[in-house]
């Protein structure tokens, strides 16, 4: 057990309203980001669960051109991608930006007009896409009429952040501030300049899947990866009220990041049409992820220790860590992938689809879930009005997305087995398949009812159905015996 | 070569300019400014008279 400081009441009060006055200064906004993520979610699952059973069950739904496979799939990728992990990276960011800042935000309203440009994007990004607008690139799939409100929506929450940083009174910068600034500057510039190469200006030949894979890979990498490290870093020492293992280690793990992730892009077009140094160098760098990834696995397990009790008691721990332990699976199965011999098995397999969604879902939709539970009651006011819904919500997610990674992972490996084979007939490999398709629609029905209850939990609490607490600003605090 | 092949080339090495050159700014500002002197200090930045070292702040509700 830790030892506890007796700290005077007045300095605790004084601290306890500063906090509450920052957290004040940026609900609207942020619930604003964090509810229209909410939607979006709920519109991508339902396009998820269309998408997959058309895969076991082509039969399902024909007939409505807006719903054929390469639509609903696409759209689904742009309401999940653009629509709910970032903006709850862009609606989280602003919120620790302002906490770890110690610092309100300035203009809020401002940031319901960038709020508004996302959604008006995302909404003419999966709506255009169907009723057949989609352009054929992937992630980059949106119609050439949405991007102008990304960029002018995403430049909008680069400059508070980068504002609320300069009007700073905490003049240390703590490593989840290295992340989201990081991430907020490189963002912007990773979009536009593939925006511009891809459909602006475009470059020809092979250099315009080299920027669509080089793009793609660090949405994840350069975006939302930063940005779930960085709020497991804040979140999990906060929870269980410990300070990181080793801070030393996380700055090295920040800085490993920025310097290799943005070569490992490249390994997916491994056995494609490229210069092969380039793919070799994609593989370089994606085993120098080692670092980072170990770095931060270390710190998150050893900070950690002795407090795994806490899973029991803390929704908002219990879905960060889930998020932090699979970036540390994901990440090393990723460097693995890149490798050119495992490629010749796994690369456009199913394979790939479930290490995506480990990453996409596994670790950043998961450490997301624990924003939320820790971020909107102190937002709102309020507490979570139902443990039951909370519970639902975790097994749904945590067992789907298990289902999920082992059975298209199982599937995936023998079906490029297959495909290399070739004795095997493509009609075998498709029937071979089926029980794994079907088994990712069971996952995704699971994933879907985990976000209902999700979404029951959230609305409730904005409508003001959970208890208020009346014991000060500060919630949820566990007492130490 | 055309000027499509101009344009990538100007973004390519812009970016890599901007973007070298703002690493080598942030890593050398964050020196001077004493952010890697004390890493204790640093870890214990997020904690505060209301929510110090040591006590919780997240469980399930009653």
């Amino acid at each position: 057990m830790s030892s506890v400081t007796v700290i005077p009441l007045h300095d605790r009060e004084r601290a306890a309203a500063e906090r509450a006055s920052i957290d004040g200064s940026c609900r609207g906004p942020v619930l604003y980001f964090t509810a229209s993520a909410l939607f979006w979610l709920l519109a991508g699952s339902i396009l998820a669960i269309i998408a997959s059973a058309k895969l076991h069950s082509p039969y399902f739904l024909t007939g409505i051109p807006e719903l054929t496979f390469g639509r609903v799939r696409m759209a689904h990728l742009q309401a999940v991608s653009i629509g709910w992990t970032s903006m709850v990276t862009m609606g989280g960011s602003v919120w620790m930006m302002c906490r770890l800042c110690r610092t309100e935000l300035i203009y809020p309203k401002l940031l319901y007009v960038s709020a508004t440009l996302w959604n008006i994007g995302t909404l003419l990004s999966v709506g255009g896409i169907l009723l057949g607008d989609g352009q054929s690139v992937e992630w980059l799939d949106a119609p050439p009429y949405a991007p102008p409100f990304f960029v002018a929506g995403l430049g909008i929450v680069s400059a508070w952040v980068a504002a609320t940083f300069r009007r700073r009174r905490e003049k240390h910068v703590y490593v989840t501030q290295w992340y989201i600034l990081a991430a907020l500057f490189w963002f912007p510039w990773l979009y536009t300049v593939a925006v511009f190469m891809i459909f602006w200006s475009p470059a020809t030949g092979v250099v315009q899947p080299i920027v669509n894979w080089w793009f793609n890979h660090n949405f994840l990498g350069l975006w939302l990866t930063p940005v779930a490290v960085g709020t497991a870093y804040y979140l999990i020492p906060k929870i269980i009220g410990r300070p990181i293992h080793s801070y030393y280690l996380s700055i090295t793990g920040f800085w490993a990041l920025a310097l290799f992730y943005s070569w490992a892009g490249m390994h997916h077009l491994i056995g494609g049409p490229i210069p092969a140094w380039l793919s070799t160098a994609s593989t370089v760098g994606s085993m120098m992820m080692f670092i980072p990834v170990i770095a931060v696995g270390i710190n998150h397990h050893m900070t950690m220790r002795n407090h795994f009790h806490r899973l029991k008691y803390s929704p908002a721990l219990r879905f960060t860590v889930f998020g932090a332990i699979t970036y540390t699976w994901v990440s090393f199965q990723g460097s693995i992938e890149s490798l050119k011999d495992f490629s010749e098995v796994a690369h456009f397999t199913h394979y790939t689809v479930a290490h995506a969604h480990l990453g996409a879902y596994g670790f950043v939709t998961m450490i997301f879930f624990g924003l939320y539970y820790y971020m909107i009651p102190r937002l709102t006011g309020r507490e979570w009005s139902s443990s039951t819904l909370i519970r639902i919500h975790f097994w749904c997610a945590s067992v789907g997305i298990t289902i999920y990674f082992v059975s298209l992972s199982i599937g995936g490996w023998w079906q490029g087995r297959m495909l290399n084979n070739p004795d095997v007939s493509f009609g075998n490999i498709t029937r071979y398949l089926l029980p794994y398709l079907f088994s990712r629609t069971v996952a995704g029905i699971l994933l879907t009812i985990g976000h209902i209850a999700f979404a029951t939990s959230f609305v409730m609490n904005l409508a003001g159905w959970g208890k208020k607490r009346t014991g000060g600003p500060t919630f949820f605090v566990e007492k130490v015996a | 070569m055309n000027a499509a092949n101009v344009a990538m080339f100007a973004v390519v090495i812009g970016s890599i300019v901007v973007f070298g050159t703002a690493t080598i700014l942030a890593l050398g500002w964050a020196f001077r400014n004493g952010q890697f002197d004390n890493f204790d200090q640093g870890a214990a930045s997020i904690f505060g008279p209301d929510e110090p070292v040591g006590e919780p702040t997240d469980a399930f509700p009653k």
